[in-house]
């Protein structure tokens, strides 16, 4: 990345944070999201002790889809403001790409920081290797963040808002999903996964960020 | 074409019918894999060749590239709804349950889901400039995951299914019959394929488009 794309990613990154700052709907729904569907997977199974597989799925369904409720404004907020032509005349494609990538990553990182010490005390009582946890989750959240952002642009424009997102995102998101329920299996003391899996999620993470890299520009220019 | 494809059809399901001889194993429940390895094949093809004319139309957006993607991804789900169903049955008769999340199965299904995506993606677009982009931005994308699926699954699940025609070890365990047969199904298959992907678009193209799949 040269200087001045990283220069511009930063100019965008400190707008999303004010922008997050003035509004904070978005982020704020996404929280309240993971925490309800969290309470409600809590309740509805009375303290019932679960093996690691199943608190693992239940995990990664509750982040996948509370990241579903926050990652698709990045572009939504500023086409209902009337921002988007600005961004559009004044940003160039990649630093608005990695600026809202960046700033999409950290609200995720944000989200799981939140969510995991409430899970841990709810559902799954004691990890067995809580750095493989925390790691697994932040190289699957990045994964998010990237597919959330370029997904997110493609539904500019659409005539349908409302789960058009999460359609979307399943199919490109599966090699992140399922390795990431397997090591966070392990994570929490059951059958250890394998560890090549986090070389295969951080290799999927940094080829969905350069696919996302050439194809936004596409998007982003139009004739 | 149409007198061709429709002889070599016939041709095939006779000789499925009263020349194949029983599998080892399987019995006369071979038959489905005449009908089902076909389906599945042009669902990848029609996948392959989806991405193939998005990536032409980002490239030089011309409309017939674009009717090309969206009519074979069209196609596609039709056929890939086949060869799951096909496939769900033959897993009953010999496994004992339609479903079981085998490798393959899985994956297919995620064919299914990024065909269901695609396609629901082009329904909500109303602009046919920005639906023509975005639609084949997102087929290029979802192509990026068909490798690592195929590499995670199978390591994630327990396969029953039996093993690809051609196998690891290189050679090929068949009776001659049944191979012919086969191929001479797969061919077929794709020829279908063809005509009905021509056909829609030449159906686009003359401004018939209610009756194409997709303008």
């Amino acid at each position: 990345m040269n200087a001045s794309v990283w220069a511009g990613t930063k100019l965008v990154l400190l707008k999303e944070f004010r922008q997050g700052m003035r509004f904070k709907a978005s982020w704020a729904a996404m929280l309240m999201f993971a925490l309800t569907t969290l309470s409600c997977v809590s309740l509805a199974l009375q303290g019932a002790a679960l093996s690691p597989k199943l608190a693992a799925a239940l995990l990664w369904v509750i982040l996948f889809f509370a990241s579903m409720v926050g990652a698709d404004r990045v572009f939504l907020d500023e086409e209902a403001a009337g921002t988007l032509l600005a961004l559009r005349v004044y940003g160039g494609s990649q630093p608005v790409l990695f600026g809202k990538m960046l700033y999409t990553y950290l609200v995720l990182l944000a989200m799981g920081l939140f969510i995991l010490p409430l899970f841990l005390m709810l559902l799954a009582g004691n990890v067995a290797e809580p750095s493989l946890l925390v790691l697994t989750t932040a190289l699957g959240l990045l994964g998010v963040a990237a597919a959330g952002t370029l997904v997110a642009a493609l539904t500019i424009g659409s005539a349908v808002h409302g789960g058009l997102f999460s359609i979307l995102m399943l199919p490109v998101i599966l090699p992140v999903f399922l390795p990431a329920i397997s090591l966070t299996a392990g994570a929490l003391g059951g059958e250890a996964g394998s560890f090549s899996y986090l070389g295969g999620l951080a290799l999927y993470d940094m080829i969905l960020m350069v696919g996302a890299s050439l194809l936004f520009d596409y998007l982003w220019y139009e004739e | 074409m149409l007198a061709v494809l429709s002889v070599l059809t016939l041709a095939i399901i006779g000789v499925v019918f009263f020349v194949v001889p029983p599998a080892e194993g399987l019995g006369y429940y071979v038959r489905i894999a005449f009908f089902h390895i076909p389906v599945a094949w042009v669902s990848v093809l029609a996948f392959l060749v989806s991405a193939f004319y998005g990536a032409k139309y980002l490239k030089e957006p011309k409309r017939h590239y674009d009717r090309l993607s969206a009519n074979s991804a069209g196609l596609g789900l039709v056929f890939v709804i086949l060869a799951t169903l096909s496939g769900a049955v033959f897993s009953k008769l010999t496994w004992g349950a339609y479903w079981n999340w085998d490798p393959r199965q899985t994956t297919i299904f995620v064919l299914l889901l990024i065909y269901g995506a695609y396609l629901t993606l082009r329904a909500a677009m109303p602009d046919e400039k920005r639906r023509a982009r975005v639609s084949a931005v997102y087929a290029l994308l979802s192509f990026l995951t068909v490798p690592f699926l195929v590499f995670i699954i199978p390591r994630l699940y327990f396969s029953l299914h039996p093993s690809p025609v051609l196998n690891a070890g290189g050679h090929i365990d068949m009776d001659p019959v049944m191979l012919w047969t086969l191929l001479a199904a797969l061919v077929d298959m794709t020829g279908i394929y063809c005509y009905f992907l021509k056909r829609y678009v030449k159906k686009a193209e003359d401004g018939k488009e209610g009756e194409a799949i997709h303008e």
